[in-house]
């Protein structure tokens, strides 16, 4: 499901990379600065946060690819590092406001009593980017992680530094919040009749 | 992992097709890209870190000397049978590398005209459906994108090349064109249905 997977590059730019050509990175960022950006922009929802975090993960991928033995696709690579820098970025985040990780959700959960616990909106007018970005930090980096980079808890855990439980439970409280998000046409048994709303 | 699924059903607090259509939703999601200027942040903090490295300035006259050498080279060879004597008997040597650079012409010759087919492919489908996938119109965004930026490497006035960076350069861009026309020609397929 992951847009990494579907990003091929060329074994002669990844190998010129690897000696530092400034041409050969440049194509590499082309090809996957969209999806680095993308995901650093869903986990802290701060443009100037995710651009400083797609610069710390290029540099990386300049200092690393050199090591990149080409076992796994280079998407995986470059979104491990990416993944890698946002979480670091957001426990320092969290550090900074001495938060735990599971703490996050009682400030949003508390005023989101009604409409479904999504505060300040109706149904019908909230489309799923915002229900997901309404979401808690740990909790929407948790969903995005798992449903959308395929992520499994075992992995997302080691990531974030907490239980298998932990990620679960996380999963769990945002499905409960993104479910109004959601319809499943009547008396259907296709396993397509659940749409999400488009508007 | 048939534990971590049992787990999931358990506490996932959503039915099997409610979630598939929540994982399809949260995947078709745009993507956004990041403004232009990030990349000239990183290149400079490549730069001065010393991770990164130019190509040598003379490489565009060692390519242009190079087209010369092998055009020459390729003269020879079809004007000199029909003449006088074979090259041998004139003292002539041909060049140990020549068919090498032959070679890299020749690829590079046929990169060219690869591209160019594609592009006609391209032009030749019907216009692109207005109503699109979100998630179709970004993947066509960044490939033409990608491709507008190798371009902008190839045709740049300062940017000097090898042929070896510009072999490579073709071919990444006849992999991206061959990309899109395959999701442009999917799209018209669909359109058409």
């Amino acid at each position: 499901m992951s847009k990494f997977a579907d990003i091929q590059i060329d074994p002669g730019i990844v190998k010129r990379a690897a000696k530092g050509d400034v041409r050969a990175h440049e194509i590499i960022y082309r090809a996957f600065s969209t999806p680095v950006y993308s995901i650093c922009l869903r986990f802290t929802k701060v443009p100037a946060h995710a651009e400083d975090l797609v610069q710390e993960t290029f540099i990386e991928v300049m200092r690393s690819i050199a090591r990149f033995r080409g076992e796994a696709p280079l998407g995986s690579w470059i979104r491990r590092i990416a993944v890698s820098k946002a979480l670091m970025f957001l426990r320092s985040a969290w550090t900074n406001r001495s938060q735990s990780l599971a703490d996050d959700w009682h400030e949003v959960t508390e005023g989101a009593v009604g409409n479904h616990g999504v505060p300040g909106h109706t149904d019908d007018a909230m489309d799923l980017d915002a229900a997901l970005a309404s979401l808690p930090d740990v909790a929407r980096t948790v969903v995005w992680l798992h449903d959308v980079e395929g992520f499994t808890h075992k992995e997302i855990a080691g990531l974030m530094g907490k239980t298998e439980s932990f990620s679960k439970s996380q999963l769990s409280r945002a499905y409960l919040r993104l479910r109004p998000m959601l319809e499943v046409t009547e008396n259907n048994t296709q396993p397509e009749g659940a749409v999400v709303r488009s508007y | 992992m048939s534990s971590d699924r049992k787990d999931e059903e358990m506490i996932c607090a959503l039915t099997a097709n409610e979630r598939r259509a929540l994982q399809r939703g949260l995947s078709e999601l745009a993507e956004t890209m990041p403004p232009r200027s990030v990349w000239h942040r990183i290149r400079e903090q490549g730069e001065a870190e010393g991770l990164l490295r130019q190509s040598g300035p003379t490489s565009r006259r060692f390519w242009f000397g190079g087209t010369g050498l092998v055009a020459a080279a390729l003269l020879v060879a079809i004007m000199l049978p029909g003449l006088i004597r074979p090259p041998a008997d004139m003292g002539i040597t041909v060049p140990q590398n020549l068919p090498t650079n032959t070679m890299e012409v020749s690829t590079l010759q046929t990169l060219m005209v690869q591209s160019r087919q594609l592009e006609s492919d391209l032009r030749s489908l019907p216009d692109a459906p207005r109503v699109m996938r979100a998630s179709t119109v970004a993947t066509i965004s960044d490939l033409e994108d990608r491709i507008a930026a190798i371009d902008y490497q190839l045709n740049g006035p300062d940017v000097n090349m090898t042929s070896d960076d510009r072999t490579l350069f073709w071919r990444e861009r006849v992999r991206l064109m061959n990309s899109l026309l395959q999701l442009r020609y999917a799209q018209a397929q669909r359109a058409a249905f």
